[in-house]
């Protein structure tokens, strides 16, 4: 266990395990949310299965659709797997492409798979499918100046904006956690993850009602191995905002201070069963909140946007 | 720009300071809570907060009188207020607040502005305190503003009268940063000023609730030139 591995292969080890482990999360709030509803819910290995079956099948697509369509659910799960390179999933210290981009660097990246996939939707013709796609667009425009704050108050905080440095900083003591700003910050972005992972108040996990999906919305027209890359994409994405919700700002510990292969192995466990804890706790929001309405999601995301720029006047006073 | 990263909050300043954003939080919610009742609640858990400040400046700065300001603040503002205002309110069959002047999300967005306003004219005055940090005053003052946003904006007896008493928990904060240790008799004569407030706000309830038949304040429009 003492083997120590070499760099890029502990880069590439965060990759994979970000695309491997995220259909199991899925899996399991999907199980938690069905014991909370009184249901038993699907297997928690369900993801998998369904990947595979999706894998299998044939694809259609509409005939007015052109390349990008078919392009898009690889492109986007491209999008979501490149940021794992840029935070810190499985080890404590940067690695050697972690400074390609920033944490702005990487919400951009982000950003850039959910257009991608709105634009490969729009292009349809389905008008349910655009419907999502701009909804998606709509309300993204307004959780992005959410997202902006917390990148800034992170920068004011460490005074550089990587990841990797916010998470050390956190790590260095009680009083960087309980001073407002991180708090406040921290509070912000959760309720970002909860839109942009489309759980309930914004929009119900897999619901069938088209008039109230947003995200959801967007893959009608995809089938097959195309559906598959789109749906492990959301997981992936899902998975990714935990990471950087749990390593940058929540839970900075349990990660690897090297790259021996058993501080790495036991990186990946915890960064599972945080992301697992983290998950329950999302469960429970879903089944104990009301889906808002649709023009109710701009209050939603209003008072994540009060988080935000309470935590920057903090932090201007002083006293943050 | 500097000067901000480097000067990092101690244990307790930082406690201190996150309590008192609580304070403005739920000042704020305040301003989103739509039922009466809830408005009322809000109130008592925003007492409580202040009361716990109040507790975490008498234990980390070794003030011991705060410890009975603490207590009595509880006991009146946290249990008798919102106990004598939700049985007042029993009798009025209205559950709901009128909507106010503006939608909630404008109405957050105002009061942000508003709030940021009252942040820098006071971090600008550059006043210090010795026992909590001087981002506490700043969010005190932003509470006494969203405060004045809420009576403003809405239109119901029940939430400007909310708004007034939640108005004296930012005033209490204030007091808490500027002079924590002012004589105990001052601030119990604050605390039942408050009552004063509670039974006049008591009496024009039932009067206007009498008169209209309901707690909306859009039909007083009589006096208007």
């Amino acid at each position: 266990m003492n083997l120590v591995l070499p760099l890029p292969l502990v880069q590439a080890l965060q990759v994979l395990t970000i695309a491997l482990g995220a259909p199991l999360v899925t899996g399991v709030i999907a199980t938690a949310e069905g014991r909370l509803q009184g249901r038993r819910g699907p297997r928690l290995l369900q993801p998998y299965h369904d990947l595979a079956k999706l894998f299998g099948k044939e694809s259609l697509a509409p005939t007015a659709s052109g390349l990008f369509f078919v392009v898009a659910p690889f492109l986007a799960l491209g999008c979501y797997l490149t940021v794992p390179l840029l935070i810190p999933v499985l080890t404590s210290y940067p690695l050697p492409l972690g400074d390609m981009g920033d944490i702005l660097g990487g919400s951009f990246i982000l950003s850039l798979g959910s257009f991608v996939v709105a634009v490969a939707a729009a292009e349809t013709g389905d008008p349910y499918a655009q419907l999502g796609s701009s909804r998606s667009k709509t309300f993204g425009a307004i959780t992005e100046p959410v997202m902006l704050l917390v990148v800034f108050t992170v920068a004011i905080v460490t005074g550089t904006d990587l990841p990797y440095v916010l998470g050390a900083t956190v790590r260095s003591g009680p009083d960087q956690i309980v001073r407002p700003a991180h708090l406040l910050v921290s509070a912000a972005l959760f309720m970002v993850i909860l839109f942009e992972t489309g759980r309930i108040p914004v929009e119900a996990h897999g619901s069938t009602t088209e008039l109230g999906m947003i995200e959801e919305a967007r893959t009608f027209e995809h089938s097959g191995p195309f559906l598959a890359a789109l749906r492990w994409g959301s997981w992936v994405k899902q998975l990714v905002l935990f990471t950087i919700f749990l390593n940058v700002f929540v839970a900075p510990w349990g990660m690897s201070a090297s790259a021996r292969l058993g501080d790495v192995t036991l990186a990946m466990v915890a960064l599972l069963a945080k992301a697992l804890v983290l998950g329950l706790v999302i469960a429970v929001i879903d089944t104990s909140f009301a889906k808002l309405r649709l023009f109710k999601i701009t209050e939603f995301v209003a008072a994540a946007f009060l988080l935000a720029v309470l935590g920057l006047f903090t932090l201007y006073l002083g006293g943050g | 720009m500097t000067d901000v990263t480097q000067s990092v909050p101690g244990l307790y300043d930082g406690v201190a300071s996150s309590i008192a954003v609580v304070v403005l939080l739920l000042e704020f919610l305040m301003l989103r809570a739509a039922m009466l009742r809830a408005q009322v609640r809000l109130y008592a858990v925003q007492s409580f907060a202040v009361s716990l400040l109040a507790v975490a400046v008498a234990y980390g700065r070794d003030v011991p009188e705060l410890y009975v300001l603490a207590a009595l603040s509880f006991l009146l503002k946290a249990v008798a207020v919102p106990a004598v205002l939700l049985r007042l309110m029993r009798n009025a069959d209205a559950e709901i607040a009128g909507s106010g002047v503006l939608g909630v999300a404008s109405e957050v967005l105002v009061s942000i502005v508003v709030a940021g306003v009252g942040f820098f004219l006071v971090g600008q005055l550059g006043i210090e305190s010795d026992v909590l940090p001087s981002a506490a005053l700043s969010l005190s003052v932003a509470v006494v503003l969203v405060a004045f946003v809420l009576m403003i904006m809405r239109r119901d007896v029940v939430s400007q009268a909310v708004g007034f008493f939640s108005l004296e928990n930012g005033v209490s904060l204030a007091s808490l940063v500027v002079a924590a240790g002012m004589p105990l008799i001052l601030e119990v004569a604050f605390l039942f000023d408050l009552l004063v407030a509670v039974v006049v706000f008591g009496v024009l309830m039932r009067l206007h609730h009498a008169r209209t038949q309901s707690l909306s304040t859009e039909m007083l429009t009589r006096l208007r030139g």
